[in-house]
């Protein structure tokens, strides 16, 4: 390319946009044909999972004493080892469990815990400290290093929020699933972005960020895309899941891929309502990972749980319990090595607001899978990784 | 002072009601910026539409009691909602008085109370009214009342909190979201507070607030360095004394009115001011607001992103399409701004997280829906071509849009095409 720089080539041979911005090269150009992505399926649990009714300490007795009501007894938990247990509504996961695909993370939080919903994921979602306000999403300090294109696609129904994908370095889509956003991408037209006001920036930016990955999506599944080849729950989350099942086997390139389970808010008929979302979640797992085992891919997954925050050890009045600090988290994936990390937080110690302390630092798990699975430096060095892969 | 000029005009009418109506852009270029403000704050007219039927209270109440029926009240609930969310809709599009339903609407969404938690349609029809009542008036009335209202009650689990077990839900969103904000008290300050409110609960007959005197905390307590034997009512009374209460409205007038970049802190402090003053006068704050240079400064028009309603409705208000085929509920909701159902207790974000790349594509579906059609106007002499007002082209992207267009207008002529090209516009979206 004597007379042409890289960049001319590039828009001569039209891998690049109107805007000039992120370039559309594909992942063959990148990695060669064949080469495989590792992907990350967060699961956002919103509104505060109640980690001590998800895995259960059954051989805990404060757990049975602060929770009179509302307690996993110990007959219906599905037992996991000695100590710990699953809640009964998750026995979909079972398997994975006992072929070593399952990995539980206890006692995850951070220091100086805020209990509002808002404040804490986003701390959850940039990785700040607890006084540290940061405005791009964790995945800004590891995506791009190995990943041009697309980052990754949230999807929910409603409105999808891009929370840890959430930054301007980072192309990243929301969207209910594929069949509505293809329905709708052709009648839009990239735009140069603006910086009239912040306002129009911000528009025209996401504009042409849609048109980019608009492009992508429907060429892969534009035209009689592969269907997922299990059935999914009729659920919210459900159809999330199935939706990323498809997109995977239709070889869109996405890094990350977030979903989200509503409803663990549960300050009052906690039963119920937690019951329901930890169904919700382990039906759309398990139906998720026998559709990529089909398709070959399980090897090349890696589901993670998260939510804002835990709940206090004791139940309420309502029988509900209210906003806490540490909570477990669900690692599942092909390559991961199951077991039960972190320790079970004491509840024998617990703080003036009667929660316990945290005893893994959520950072170390982000660090976890930036160095062990995705092979690159580890942003948060200062918390060490866990060996769950 | 001057008469206001077109673009003037404009702005005020745009920001402070739904869309950039003709009719009252011509009006008001016949007043002074003073006098058109003065305007807007007195001249309200509240005809509402025929309330739809909605269960009551005490049915609910015998429904939950038995569990076999317990997924009817879920059933009822839906349905109900989506006829509360009709009512409100149709009443958007339809009204006098559009800066009455953008009010009602910034404390509709201070004060969120979602269908899906609460389950309760005509408690949140109640709520809705409280909310017309006293969208101009007094702030410190209105806190007051929110706090006993039966939806909120719900919402925040108000009504299951008794001195045993106090439930902080209520307590803390109260200091976080509606008055003071995070960093402006502690956790033990909020678990004080939720003491103060046990005992507040709902007739199981009537649905309205009671006082359970032997649900109540009688103990002294600690709030915000005060001591006490407090009630619920001393709790916002000092909240109302706090300058940070003042300052959270302030905060989000600024958003609401100015621009969605951060507000200059100077600003805000001299809005509480104006605010506390008042003893929370609502009217008095929001003069204050659009009489600001702030409000009228050039490099913030544009500067709003439109709300789902704004767009929408603002578009059927402005132009003469048709929504006849439409849900607009529906399609609200899809958009992010399902009323009656916020998505959570902080309410609707606003701003830029109005933008995703999903609510994008459906924003532009819709627009490109609402103005689909034939724009021929020489072979199909078209109803939208003929009830656009007469004016050049020029005239027609300074009326539609709030800074310069992104795309190149359309080469062919016609009002009708200039005027879908305009609303298709990325700059449409913002205000």
């Amino acid at each position: 390319m004597s007379k042409m720089n890289r960049r001319d080539f590039l828009k001569y041979a039209g891998f690049i946009t109107a805007a000039g911005a992120a370039p559309l090269l594909t992942p063959e150009l990148l990695w060669g044909a064949g080469s495989r992505q590792r992907i990350v399926v967060l699961v956002e649990l919103k509104g505060g999972n109640d980690g001590f009714n998800t895995l259960v300490p059954f051989k805990d007795e404060l757990y049975y004493k602060y929770r009179p009501r509302i307690a996993i007894q110990q007959r219906q938990v599905l037992s996991l080892n000695d100590e710990m247990g699953l809640h009964p509504r998750m026995k979909a996961l079972m398997p994975l469990w006992n072929s070593g695909q399952m990995a539980w993370v206890q006692g995850v939080g951070y220091p100086h815990p805020i209990l509002s919903h808002f404040r804490s994921m986003d701390i959850w979602d940039s990785a700040s400290n607890t006084n540290q306000y940061l405005e791009d999403g964790w995945l800004t300090q590891v995506l791009p290093r190995f990943k041009q294109g697309l980052h990754g696609v949230a999807l929910n129904k409603g409105q999808a929020e891009l929370g840890p994908l959430q930054s301007p370095q980072l192309n990243a889509v929301t969207m209910q699933d594929p069949r509505n956003f293809l329905s709708q991408i052709r009648r839009i037209h990239d735009v140069t972005p603006s910086r009239a006001t912040p306002a129009i920036a911000h528009v025209s930016q996401i504009q042409h960020q849609l048109f980019s990955a608009g492009k992508q999506i429907a060429t892969k599944m534009g035209k009689s895309p592969k269907r997922a080849g299990v059935g999914f729950s009729k659920g919210v989350l459900g159809h999330s899941l199935e939706s990323v099942a498809e997109m995977i086997i239709n070889g869109i390139d996405a890094p990350v891929y977030k979903v989200t389970q509503d409803g663990f808010d549960t300050h009052s008929g906690q039963r119920g309502a937690q019951d329901n979302g930890l169904y919700q979640l382990a039906n759309g797992l398990a139906s998720f990972q026998k559709s990529m085992q089909h398709a070959g891919r399980w090897d090349d997954i890696l589901v993670m749980t998260y939510s804002e925050f835990g709940r206090r050890a004791k139940e309420n009045r309502g029988g509900g319990t209210d906003h806490g600090t540490a909570s477990s988290q669900l690692i599942l994936g092909g390559k991961v090595k199951g077991g039960i990390y972190g320790k079970h937080p004491d509840f024998s110690k617990l703080d003036a607001n009667g929660n316990v302390q945290h005893t893994t630092d959520f950072r170390a798990i982000y660090g976890t899978l930036a160095q062990r699975w995705w092979g690159q430096k580890n942003p948060w060095a200062g918390h060490s990784t866990l060996p769950f892969v | 002072m001057s008469k206001l000029s077109f673009t003037d005009a404009r702005h005020l009418v745009t920001r402070t009601g739904l869309g950039a109506e003709w009719e009252t852009i011509e009006r008001f270029q016949q007043l002074t910026r003073q006098q058109a403000i003065a305007h807007l704050l007195q001249n309200r007219d509240n005809q509402l539409p025929r309330t739809p039927s909605m269960s009551p209270w005490s049915r609910t109440v015998s429904l939950m009691g038995n569990m076999r029926r317990k997924k009817m009240v879920k059933r009822i609930s839906r349905v109900e909602g989506k006829k509360l969310q009709d009512w409100w809709v149709k009443h958007l599009v339809d009204t006098r008085s559009p800066f009455l339903e953008r009010m009602t609407l910034f404390w509709h969404n201070h004060f969120p109370s979602s269908i899906q938690k609460t389950q309760q349609a005509s408690m949140l029809h109640q709520q809705n009214l409280l909310f017309r009542k006293h969208a101009f008036g007094n702030f410190g009335e209105m806190l007051h009342r929110v706090a006993k209202d039966p939806a909120m009650l719900v919402y925040l689990d108000g009504y299951v909190s008794t001195k045993e077990e106090p439930n902080e839900n209520f307590s803390r969103e109260l200091l976080e979201l509606f008055t003071l904000g995070l960093g402006n008290y502690s956790e033990a300050d909020m678990r004080e507070a939720s003491r103060a409110f046990t005992g507040w609960g709902l007739d199981n007959r009537t649905g309205q607030f009671v006082n359970r005197a032997q649900d109540h905390d009688n103990d002294s307590k600690t709030f915000l360095g005060k001591r006490g034997n407090f009630k619920g009512e001393d709790i916002i009374n000092i909240l109302l004394k706090h300058p940070k209460t003042a300052e959270t409205i302030a905060t989000k007038m600024w958003h609401e009115f100015i621009t969605l970049s951060p507000p200059k802190p100077a600003v805000i402090k001299q809005w509480a001011q104006v605010f506390r003053g008042s003893n929370y006068n609502i009217s008095t704050l929001l003069s204050a607001v659009l009489n600001s240079p702030d409000f009228w400064a050039k490099h913030n028009r544009g500067a709003l992103i439109k709300s789902p309603i704004d767009l929408t409705i603002g578009t059927l208000r402005t132009l003469p399409y048709s929504s006849a085929h439409t849900d607009l509920a529906h399609n609200l909701n899809i958009m992010g701004q399902a009323v009656f159902a916020h998505p959570s207790v902080k309410g609707w974000d606003g701003g830029t997280s109005w933008i995703s790349t999903q609510s994008l594509l459906r924003r532009n579906s819709m627009m490109n829906n609402l103005t689909k059609g034939n724009l021929n106007e020489h072979k199909y002499k078209g109803r939208v071509a003929q009830q656009l007002p007469d004016i050049k082209p020029t005239h027609m992207r300074d009326w539609l849009l709030a800074i310069a267009p992104l795309q190149t207008p359309p080469k062919k002529p016609g009002k009708q095409r200039l005027a879908r090209a305009l609303v298709l516009d990325p700059a449409y979206q913002v205000n």
